[in-house]
């Protein structure tokens, strides 16, 4: 690396691919504080007249943006639950345990992200809607709506994730025998080891598989606008704001709409510019050995 | 949700190193090894019974719907046709073909020209600066972005009162209807595409360059090189395994995406930006053909297969050269 | 999913960790909750259209309100998405087994719904009503292969909307009847800038969705006395010499300048830019909101035709009230579409000029004061008998020799295609002989790909 120069092409180069970055956001705040008729009108201003904060409030009326958040939240929340329970515990059985058609196990983990999402659309959701006993169906998954009348109709698909088990897997390979096996000879049961040794020792990797998943989850659009279709109670915040900037006040809709976006993505802006290395490291991860 | 690995990985993976109950002798092993299954199974619960259900089953039943002609409600009116959907979406007149999966291999190539090219020039621009945490950060943001803060903020700066044309006309240039002129919306939404994605380029691009020894560039500075020819003849071509892991999985996921197009253009105008993973959609869920739409996503899906395996030979290849 | 008994204390938590996703399923296992069919309970009827927001939605909840209001057995609930989403709404909800009791398709797509079982014939007693109480074009669109599925209500016909100040001042006094007319007029009123910037255009070209696109080419169409799709419902007839003409025209507009179909003709009509669009009677109420007193500048026509002694016709479409295939209480719902579409009842706010003791059906009203039209002439005279609007009067007159939109399964793909086709052509695309070729091709392959 030479650093004999001050590297202004450089500097030039990357100051402007940033901004280029950065500008739609700040035109996506800028336009959330226009007035009415202050949007889309020629010629262009980047600039508010004035910050008004009532957009704000706007949005938070005549979108729902409660109910959507608590949806969002819910859904969120018990795929990413769900993610690193069962990619820990797979993982370490994957990973530290014995047993016949382990291989056979890793193997089909790692096949499965082979298949595009695109490809399970319709068969989960035909499978979601004749699920057996769920929503008025009978035991052959007829007559009723199935489990899309629930707002876990939004988290099945993604409950489980092969390239979270797979990641737990290769960071658990590295933990020393010797120290699960002192533990199983202290008498703790497998369950134990998983919990007082295991976990404690992931944290880190089950920080950033967390917070993959959770920024996935939050931002997952198709899969939600088609359960929110069939049932609008469970809509979750990308979905309302795309599906209702029909119905608010139509000569502020842009400004309401950008307000509603901008307090859709704080809660994972913030939580990715905290937590950022760990997140970073996940997508490294995901790319690299 | 899922990235695709490289298969070096997946091969260290496969052949990791064994584990687990080391030195016991024999009627302990025995003992410790069946109740390691029982505890290994139980753990693996959850994981297997989601398979069955959310991939196995799914997969035949695409399989089964992709060769049947179905109303769509009543799982005993399922009738089998054969091949008949796959003729239908490939036969004279039909769309399927050209433009719709053109437009998807377009979508994808264009996807990944901007955004290697992009991402390679910043990627070793950052890695001259200080601060890199600082502009990695900045450039990461479209990433945890949700799509539809994206496309909704792209399409209005598209707009004639938008951002892009308020350029254009400053710059004395006449505004363009970006994403209603049929020539213009797919590259309109390609850019946006990259512009999304170019964040995560940077980041595996960056950790390449980072093991890119630093006596390579010694000598080059040794033997008087200037920064563009070290850029050509030692940069690129170390750099060449993320490049190609970049391009591939960025091509992948091109090809399957649409929620960005579902959000700025929903396909058009006309099918100027139909993509074959909305057509399927379009298909199952607005006109309740579910055959065609299974069968759409069959051939999306070998069209992606190919692109993998394709990945994967290269990366084999690469492996024997080296 | 069973934890086998166990040492040690991971026991409660591992009980726990499984339990978790099988809890998670039985939080699902509610039954929907609908009518619920307890005795003393109201049953709860579900209606599901596009009058989401604004004065729609006002006014259809106004009859519902009343019908509640007078109502203790059954209740009607509305739930409305906007139009755009309403055909995959309806799709995705019966799919998934939460259709709404009560649809209000747009009868384009009839065909496909019957087909995949979504809706429900009408009864005798009601389809007799329908053919007594409703006009041709209007009962067509309502029915499928010769079956009547439900109650017609909006009924849109097109027309040539025209503004009289840029005509005046183009010299033309009076609107074009036939073609030859139109394209003079067409030319005499465009004007471009030094630039070549569209200033006015002559005649506008929509390209904003599906309905408007095709729909003014499919007007001419009929005017010209040719048809989208072939009597049988299984081939395409607009390779014809009707269809190359209406083809031809738009061409030779589009190429001359005076259309620009890239600008939104419903925005520039408003603010004076387009002398003459041809659209369906709904804008009237639309323009009204958004050109305030320059309004009066507005003025209908009917379609013109390629001759001057040739038959007027023009294109209908239209919406319909049906229930769900899967409705529980058919009967409640029908009585429901009844007593909102032919039971005639005093009509409220006409002032002097509709004379007192004048009725008409809940739905008539309802339409009429959103600026639509229904397919009963008798209510459309009664309520737009005198005072009214006139630009309303050319929409009604229609009524009487429009040529319904074919909704056979498929129309809604064949629709789009078409779409694409013509947009093709306007923006150079496609020459005229290509697009009525590949619209020919697509079209007929879609069409007989879904019977």
């Amino acid at each position: 690396m030479t650093r004999r120069r001050f590297p202004w092409f450089s500097y030039l180069l990357v100051v402007t691919g940033a901004v280029l970055t950065v500008v739609p956001f700040l035109d996506m705040l800028m336009t959330s504080f226009k007035g009415p008729g202050e949007s889309g009108t020629l010629p262009y201003r980047f600039l508010p007249e004035a910050f008004d904060l009532s957009n704000y409030r706007a949005a938070i009326d005549q979108l729902d943006l409660p109910v959507l958040f608590r949806n969002s939240v819910v859904a969120t929340g018990v795929i990413t639950g769900s993610v690193l329970l069962t990619s820990s515990l797979a993982g370490y059985a994957l990973a530290k345990l014995r047993f016949p058609g382990r291989k056979f196990i890793f193997r089909l983990v790692l096949s499965t992200m082979m298949f595009p999402p695109f490809l399970f659309f319709v068969p989960h959701f035909l499978i979601l809607v004749h699920w057996p006993l769920a929503g008025g169906n009978d035991l052959f998954g007829r007559g009723g709506a199935g489990l899309t009348v629930s707002i876990v109709a939004l988290a099945m698909p993604f409950l489980v994730s092969s390239f979270g088990i797979f990641l737990m897997r290769q960071f658990m390979v590295s933990i020393p025998d010797e120290v699960l096996e002192a533990a199983r000879i202290d008498g703790a049961g497998e369950f134990a080891v998983w919990w007082r040794i295991v976990v404690p020792q992931t944290k880190p990797v089950l920080v950033t598989l967390g917070l993959l998943t959770f920024v996935d989850a939050w931002n997952e659009y198709i899969w939600a606008l088609l359960v929110s279709t069939a049932n609008p109670d469970v809509m979750t915040l990308p979905v309302g704001i795309q599906l209702l900037q029909d119905y608010v006040d139509p000569t502020r809709t842009l400004p309401i709409v950008m307000a509603g976006l901008v307090l859709s993505i704080l809660p994972v802006l913030t939580l990715f510019l905290l937590l950022q290395k760990y997140y970073i490291r996940g997508v490294m991860l995901s790319g690299l050995k | 949700m899922v990235n695709v690995l490289t298969p070096e990985t997946q091969e260290r993976a496969a052949h990791g190193p064994p584990s687990a109950g080391a030195a016991v002798d024999g009627r302990g092993r025995t003992r410790q090894r069946r109740r390691q299954a029982v505890v290994a199974y139980l753990f693996l619960v959850p994981t297997l019974l989601f398979y069955a259900v959310f991939l196995i089953l799914p997969l035949g039943f695409a399989l089964l719907l992709s060769m049947s002609r179905w109303a769509g409600f009543d799982l005993g009116d399922i009738d089998p046709v054969g091949l008949d959907n796959f003729a239908g979406l490939f036969a004279d007149g039909s769309t399927f073909l050209a433009p719709i999966l053109t437009n998807t291999l377009l979508f994808a190539l264009g996807t990944v020209a901007l955004a290697l090219s992009g991402s390679v020039v910043v990627a070793t621009c950052i890695d001259k600066l200080r601060f890199q945490g600082l502009w990695r950060t900045l450039y990461f943001l479209p990433i945890v972005t949700t799509v539809v803060a994206v496309g909704n903020v792209w399409k209005y700066m598209y707009e004639p009162g938008g951002l892009v044309n308020g350029v254009l006309n400053a710059l004395g240039l006449g505004s363009v209807a970006f994403l209603q002129d049929p020539d213009t919306a797919l590259p309109a939404v390609v850019v946006v595409q990259a512009w999304a994605s170019v964040g995560s380029a940077i980041l595996i691009l960056t950790a390449g360059l980072k093991s890119i020894p630093e006596s390579y560039y010694e000598a080059a500075a040794l033997d008087g090189a200037g920064p563009v020819t070290v850029f050509w003849k030692i940069t690129l071509p170390l750099l060449r395994p993320s490049l190609l892991f970049v391009c591939v999985t960025q091509f992948l996921t091109g090809l399957q995406s649409f929620a960005l197009i579902i959000v700025m253009t929903k396909g058009g105008p006309g099918d100027a930006t139909n993509v074959a993973a909305l057509e399927m959609y379009r298909q199952a869920f607005s006109y309740g053909d579910w055959g065609t739409a299974s069968a759409a996503a069959f051939a999306l899906f070998v069209v992606v297969l190919a692109a993998t395996l394709a990945q994967l030979w290269m990366f084999r290849r690469k492996g024997e050269d080296a | 999913m069973t934890a086998s008994p166990s040492r040690g204390r991971g026991l409660s938590r591992r009980h726990f960790a499984l339990a978790l996703p099988s809890a998670l399923l039985a939080s699902g296992c509610a039954a929907p909750h609908r009518g619920t069919g307890r005795p003393g309970d109201p049953i709860v009827l579900t209606l599901l259209s596009h009058y989401a927001s604004g004065e729609l939605k006002a006014a259809l909840q106004g009859p519902v309100d009343e019908w509640n209001a007078t109502h203790d057995r059954v209740k009607v609930r509305t739930k409305a998405v906007e139009f755009t989403d309403l055909l995959t709404t309806v799709m995705v909800r019966q799919a998934a087994g939460q259709g709404t009791d009560i649809l209000h398709p747009y009868c384009l797509w009839n065909g496909q719904l019957v087909r995949a079982g979504v809706l429900r014939p009408a009864p005798p007693e009601h389809a007799e009503e329908i053919g007594r109480g409703y006009g041709a074009a209007a009962v067509g669109s309502a029915s499928v292969e010769g079956k009547v599925y439900g109650y017609p209500t909006e009924m849109q016909t097109y027309a040539l909307y025209y503004n009289k100040r840029l005509l005046r001042a183009a010299g033309i006094d009076r609107p074009p009847r036939t073609w030859r007319e139109l394209e003079d007029a067409a030319y005499r009123t465009a004007r471009r800038d030094a630039y070549g910037n569209t200033l006015v255009q002559g005649f506008g070209l929509s390209t904003y969705d599906d309905s408007t696109t095709v729909g003014q080419t499919l007007a001419l169409l009929n005017a010209a006395g040719g048809r989208f799709v072939s009597a049988d419902g299984r081939s395409t007839a607009i390779d014809s010499p009707a269809g190359r003409a209406v083809f031809d025209l738009e061409h030779r507009l589009v190429v001359s300048g005076a259309s620009a179909p890239g600008v939104n003709v419903y925005q520039a009509f408003a603010s004076g830019q387009v002398a003459m669009v041809v659209s369906a009677g709904w804008w009237t109420t639309n323009l009204k909101g958004l050109m305030g007193k320059d309004y009066r500048d507005v003025g209908v026509a009917p379609v013109p035709v390629p001759e001057a002694d040739d038959r007027p016709a023009t294109l209908s479409t239209g919406f319909m009230l049906g229930v769900n295939a899967a409705a529980k209480y058919p009967s409640e719902a029908w009585e429901f579409l009844r007593w909102l579409n032919t039971e005639k009842v005093r009509v409220k706010g006409l002032g002097k000029s509709a004379g007192t003791g004048a009725t008409a059906t809940r739905m008539s009203s309802l339409q009429v004061s959103v600026g639509s039209l229904t397919g009963r002439a008798d209510d459309m005279r009664t309520l737009l008998g005198r005072g009214g609007d006139p630009n309303l009067r050319p929409f009604l007159d229609a009524l009487a020799y429009a040529v319904p939109e074919p909704n056979v399964p498929g129309a809604q793909q064949a629709k789009s295609l078409l779409r694409k086709n013509i947009e093709a052509l306007w923006t150079g695309q496609r020459s005229v002989d290509e697009a009525l070729r590949t619209t020919r091709r697509q079209v007929d392959q879609e069409v007989s790909r879904s019977w």
